[in-house]
This record gives C-alpha cells, structure tokens and sequence, in this order.
C-alpha cells in the first residue's frame, strides 16, 4: 500500500500550495526593503516598543525609510507610541495603505483598529479553546499584513515582538533568515534569566541574536542632569553570549512622550536619545540588521 | 492530509466542498479508478484549525476521469452531476467576521475590490471607518474616489 511520501499532490485541497502563496506573496511585497530587524526579549516589560520606535525615530533622523510592524498582536503599543490610535487601517490602491506617524515612520498596528479597552478578536466557529488554533490564526494574520500592506521602498523594517521566549522562536521562524534580531533586557538577574533563555530558544532555531540593548541601564535625572543607578547590582545574573550593542537609560520625559504618542519630539541631545543613536551605529557596524543576501 | 483507496492503492481526489454548517464542512473524495467515494465530515475545531491558515478548500475545477468501477454504483456520476451545478466548487473557511451589509449606501465593484484585498481581519474595521466617513460626507456610494478621499482624510 503506498505512504503519504508516495503520493505528490494533495488530492486537490490545494492546502500546502495556498500557504506556499501567501509566502510567496510576502517575498514579493517585502522585495523593496532592504533590512529587517526584529526587537525580542522574551520577558515583558523590559521597554521592547518603546525602544523599537526609537530606533525608528533615531534611523529616520539619519535619513533612512522606516516602518515598525506591531508583532504583539494582543498587546499591541505602537499605534499609541506613534499617535496613530484614531487612524484606521485603510484600503490603498492594491493593498493595505501604510498608517505614517508625524515623523513620517510607517507604523502597521492592530492598536489602530481595536480600541485599548477592548480585546483583539479572532472570529471562529469553534466554540472557546482557541488554544488549538489561535497562534496559527495571529501567524497567518502577520504573514497576510506582510503580504498586503504598501510597504514600498524601506530601508529598515523593525518588528515590535511580544514577550515569551517560545514566542520569540515561532517569530524567528517565520520571519526568516533576512530578519536580524536583537534582545532586549534590563539590568536585573530575573530579566536576564528569561532574556538568556528567549537567546537559547533563537539558537535552537538557528536565528542566534546580532546583539542585546540593555535597557534602563539607569535613571535620568534631568535636574542633576546625572544619569544615577536604577536597578541593584545583580550579582547573580546570567551573563549574555551577546555582545551589547548600547546601554539606554530610562528617561521619566521619554515614557511620558510614549503615553501621549509624540515621542518624535524627545529631545534627542539627552542621554537616551543618544545611547539609541549609537545603537543604530553599532547596528550598522555589526551588520546586525538582517540585510537581505 | 491525503486518502488513499485501498483495493485500488491510488489517491482519492477532492470532489466536492460544502458548509461550514454549525462550524461542519463536508469534503467528499472519490477514487479516480473505482469510483468508491467518502466523505470527510469535519467538527467546528478541525474546521477552525485549517482555516487559521487563511485557506479556501476545493478541488479547483478539476474533473474525475476514467469509467467507474465503483462498488457503489453511480457514485461517479453523481458526484459528477453535482460538481456540474455547484456553483462555486471551493469553501472559504470563516475565521473572521463578514462585515456587516450596509442598509443606505452601495459599493462599487472596484471600491469592493480594493476592500478584499485587505487582510479579512481588518475588512470589517476598515469599512466601518470609510462608511462613517462616506455617511458625514454625504455620499450614497462609495467608489475609488471616495476611498481617496477617506484615506486623505485620516492622513494615510
């Protein structure tokens, strides 16, 4: 009796051949970005958006075309961090228009379509364990955004990833070999602890990291104008295979500009500005942007 | 996934789709060679598992050749005469709400068009947000021009 491995086709379902299309979609519509990198950390709460779109930030200041994809589907930042909350996603002339915030960075965000108040819904006829199915609905949905949106020309495309270590492997995967990623961690051995973990899991994918951000690295006091310590020595903490590629302070200013969508107009002479602007420097040096073969 | 028929040892082929029916589909195969043919009754999780991967499920127009040695005689042809007065031969497994019909303004096909070929997911916001806006600017259709306009109007 012949096995599954002696039969080509698959009978008609067309199954296998819709989801090589749609793969073969994203490439083609992807085909006019130069870099894509994708910002992780496994563990929530370290700064991984707002970092993300200072990178942004700090790459169009240098004159780069930059849009930031929103990966966290549940719990997605971007739109606010941009001001984009009331602009909807919109139909353009063949696919998804590309939402701009004022400094003009592309920002594709389900927080644009879903109010904060209200949980992102995946529609399905079956009734409740959407355990079963769900992280392939949200992959599905990344690849139709990466297939549909106008991307157009970009020099850099980044992905705000969500947290969890498993997560960052499945993002490392489908994304591909042309998607850099980089960590992010504050300076705290329960941080590190998961962050080293989430690196383990991209090695195990063959997707190791380019580098790590520590972020909050320490407090910014604009009236001593002295960055001071934020977080204890962690003594214990799990040291990173990584090289580090800046150490960011945490800004009271910066966080505040985030919560009201202008963190364009963060003053980039102060500290953190700066630690970012070096970072897109080292990302450069190091070729840690994914650059497409 | 793939059925084989046993006394032949060939692959069964798709015929036909039908449902989702209470989160069902039905999915018939029927051996080229004999003619025997099953049926595939899918519950709402299998269902809702395949279509998470963004598919339609069908055989795509493609025709069962070959006389029929079926046990069960006439199943061919009868799959056959079905295929022929389905009107569409492939199921799109719903995994996203349809936007809701508008009751006072119309779409044209291109406006239409262009509204497919946004992620379904985002089809039902992205309607609502170009009709609220064609209503308080007192369109009765909405075209290209006013999804132009729309998009104009919100910045993109």
């Amino acid at each position: 009796m012949k096995t599954y491995h002696d039969i080509s086709g698959d009978g008609g379902s067309r199954v296998l051949e819709q989801v090589g299309a749609l793969r073969a979609r994203v490439a083609e519509n992807l085909a006019g970005v130069k870099r894509r990198v994708a910002i992780a950390s496994g563990k929530g709460g370290v700064g991984k958006s707002t970092l993300t779109h200072q990178l942004a930030i700090a790459s169009a200041r240098r004159g780069q075309r930059v849009a930031v994809l929103d990966a966290d589907l549940n719990g997605p930042t971007q739109a606010r961090i941009a001001g984009l909350r009331a602009t909807p996603l919109l139909p353009g002339s063949r696919g998804l228009a590309l939402p701009r915030s004022s400094a003009g960075i592309g920002v594709v965000s389900v927080g644009s379509m879903v109010p904060e108040t209200t949980a992102f819904d995946m529609p399905s006829v079956a009734q409740g364990d959407s355990y079963t199915w769900r992280a392939t609905r949200e992959f599905t949905f990344l690849f139709e955004l990466l297939a549909s949106v106008e991307w157009g020309k970009l020099d850099l495309l980044l992905f705000d990833l969500p947290p969890g270590a498993e997560r960052t492997r499945q993002y490392a995967e489908a994304l591909g070999a042309d998607t850099a990623f980089v960590l992010v961690t504050v300076p705290s051995a329960l941080a590190q602890g998961v962050v080293a973990r989430s690196h383990a899991a991209l090695v195990a994918a063959g997707a190791p990291a380019r580098g790590y951000v520590l972020n909050m690295s320490g407090y910014y006091c604009a009236e001593c104008e002295e960055v001071k310590v934020l977080f204890p020595d962690a003594a214990d903490a799990v040291e990173l295979p990584l090289p580090c590629l800046g150490r960011v302070p945490f800004d009271p200013e910066l966080a505040e500009l985030c919560d009201r969508g202008e963190l364009e107009r963060y003053d980039p002479a102060r500290p953190a500005a700066r630690a970012v602007d070096e970072i897109v420097t080292a990302l450069v040096r190091t070729k840690a942007t994914g650059a497409r073969p | 996934m793939k059925f084989l028929c046993i006394p032949c040892d060939q692959q069964m082929r798709l015929r036909s789709v039908t449902g989702p029916d209470r989160g069902s589909v039905s999915l018939v195969y029927a051996c080229e060679s004999c003619g025997y043919g099953i049926a595939m009754l899918t519950n709402a999780h299998e269902t809702q598992v395949v279509g998470s991967l963004g598919v339609q499920i069908g055989p795509g127009g493609e025709a069962v050749a070959g006389a029929s040695k079926c046990p069960v005689t006439g199943m061919l042809r009868e799959l056959d005469a079905r295929a022929d007065t389905a009107p569409a031969p492939t199921t799109a497994l719903p995994t996203a709400s349809a936007p809701a019909p508008s009751d006072d303004l119309l779409w044209s096909r291109e406006a239409s068009q262009r509204l497919e070929a946004i992620p379904d997911l985002v089809r039902p916001m992205a309607r609502e947000s170009i009709e609220r806006f064609a209503r308080e600017h007192g369109y009765e259709q909405v075209t290209e021009q006013v999804l132009d306009r729309a998009r104009s109007h919100f910045g993109l």
